[in-house]
């Protein structure tokens, strides 16, 4: 049986002002890029967890698209986040016409089943784990179900856990890995369509286990950079050092995301910075406070939000950078927020910066609120959740103030000079801490002279 | 040339440093990037090492040009001599 597995990758904009201007914006393209070229760790999965016997194929739907003939397959099953769904539901009808069964899963499929469900022969909702095994048991036997749900728990014990395909990703042109190490986030904000939406709790994987995916990474690409593919890694501290004085052997680089409370922890910040981790990506959200209001359900990003710049400065100073990302148009930003965003970065120090506009996907939180308001602005807008459209009303300004307020702050932070700026403010950080003194710059000439 | 294989050899023990990978075999005109995988964090890491090291303050437009030994330490003597890079 020959399976084809097809990832939806890639990030656009449907915006043309800022679809314009993003392509000249280096910082902006270059996270835009990275994105887009990461494989699959979902497709890699559902691989893993496909009997031996089955021949299963990894492909990129920029590999598939146009009016190509279908490479035949005799079960397709495509994965795909809510920007490019009705992409995804475009070839599933293709597959289907052709008389092949298509299966979908992912994110948007587990929030919006039922419109999915239209497109497919069966659906799988949350992860594969638990579900896939059985669904390719129940096609063998010519009765494959509609729907199949994947577990929501203990996912990452035996016998559900498995170690993704990374062989799939030999010779293809990957310079970044993913691995996951945790499901969901203990935060719970409001806006979030991340993995807490596809777990009944924060599931951790054993630090074992993560070493050995990082290990068979390793043995099909060449000095990769891993990105982690978690929404809040260092949720439990003794997990977190543990894994941290793990992973250091290995000699590798890599990036993750994860909350403020990591600067709280010298420890754990030491452990990092010897680790190899380069880059954590921190949700800041907003640079004040009454803008944070209400966002989880503890306000707890709210009562961080006094310590943002301290805590930017003890990560930073390790030689880890801190990638920030600020959401504009939340409920009590009004046009202010645009220049106290720009400010803000300016002050701290950040090395790199994301800035996107709040999105409500679908069926969360977030989107039963403004809808029960009235404030989305149309029924189904999928194609424009790509975080830097605006689909709803936002409360306190115009959708066009806040339109052209993110204009402002990507015309005001990725360019070249900002960019240098940035640069230049991380390299003195550096030079205060890491090159703080002669007698540590002697000590290291001296360890690599003998 | 005066003084530049020391300022190399100082460089080149910075590198490692940053890298944690064994840079002696790295010519002088080795592109750092190709040779090591230096990355552009890496690189402003080792900018900032030759600064406090040298100190210097590098033009902004060496801050994405300087990727092999020898040219990082010619800007150095350079700026030391109160030239231009």
């Amino acid at each position: 049986m020959r399976i084809g597995l097809i990832a939806m990758s890639g990030v656009r904009v449907r915006n043309a002002e800022l679809a314009a201007l993003g392509v000249t914006l280096p910082q902006f393209v270059s996270r835009g890029k990275i994105v887009a070229s990461l494989p699959s760790l979902g497709l890699l999965t559902v691989a893993a967890l496909t009997p031996d016997d089955c021949d299963v194929v990894y492909r990129e739907i920029a590999e598939v698209r146009g009016d190509d003939p279908l490479e035949p397959f005799d079960l397709v099953g495509i994965s795909s986040f809510t920007a490019q769904i009705d992409e995804a539901y475009l070839l599933a009808d293709r597959y289907r016409a052709a008389g092949v069964p298509v299966v979908l899963g992912g994110l948007h499929v587990s929030m919006m089943p039922d419109e999915a469900a239209a497109h497919a022969d069966s659906i799988v909702l949350y992860g594969a784990e638990g579900a896939w095994p059985k669904l390719i048991g129940d096609f063998r036997a010519g009765r494959l179900q509609r729907r199949y749900e994947g577990l929501r728990s203990r996912v990452f014990e035996p016998p559900n856990y498995v170690v993704p395909r990374f062989d799939l990703l030999a010779g293809r042109p990957y310079n970044r890995v993913t691995v996951q190490t945790s499901r969901g986030c203990p935060l719970d904000c409001e806006f979030c369509a991340a993995s807490l939406r596809i777990t009944s709790s924060y599931q951790q994987k054993p630090v074992d286990k993560v070493i050995e995916e990082i290990r068979a990474a390793l043995a099909f690409r060449s000095s990769p950079f891993f990105e982690l593919a978690d929404d809040n890694t260092f949720v439990n501290r003794k997990w977190g050092k543990a894994f941290l004085r793990a992973v250091k052997p290995l000699g590798i680089r890599w990036f993750t995301e994860t909350d403020i409370s990591i600067a709280d922890d010298e420890e754990l910040l030491d452990l990092l910075a010897d680790s190899g981790c380069r880059q954590v990506l921190i949700g800041f959200e907003s640079p004040d406070a009454e803008g944070l209001d209400g966002i989880d359900p503890r306000n707890w990003k709210k009562e961080q939000s006094g310590r943002y710049l301290e805590a930017i400065d003890r990560i930073q100073s390790r030689g880890v950078t801190v990638n920030g990302c600020f959401i504009v148009g939340l409920d009590n930003h009004t046009p202010a927020v645009f220049e106290m965003v720009r400010d803000f970065v300016r002050t701290s120090g950040l090395l790199e910066v994301q800035v996107t506009v709040q999105t409500p996907f679908p069926n969360t939180p977030l989107y039963h609120r403004l809808r029960r308001e009235g404030r989305l602005l149309e029924e189904r807008y999928w194609d424009r959740c790509t975080l830097f459209d605006v689909t709803y009303r936002p409360k306190k300004m115009s959708v066009e103030e806040l339109e052209g307020g993110l204009r402002y702050l990507f015309a005001e932070l990725y360019n070249e000079r900002e960019f240098l700026r940035r640069k230049r403010q991380y390299m003195e950080i550096v030079k205060a801490t890491h090159w703080a003194t002669t007698q540590a710059w002697a000590a290291t000439v001296r360890s690599h002279a003998t | 040339m005066t003084g530049a294989p020391s300022i190399e050899a100082e460089v080149r023990a910075l590198i490692a440093e940053v890298t944690r990978r064994d840079a002696s075999a790295i010519g002088s005109d080795e592109d750092l990037v190709e040779r090591l995988g230096v990355d552009s964090l890496q690189g402003l890491q080792i900018l900032a090492g030759v600064e406090k090291r040298f100190t210097v303050t590098l033009p902004d437009e060496d801050l994405i040009r300087l990727r092999t030994i020898g040219r990082i330490a010619r800007v150095v003597e350079r700026l030391h001599k109160g030239g231009k890079s």
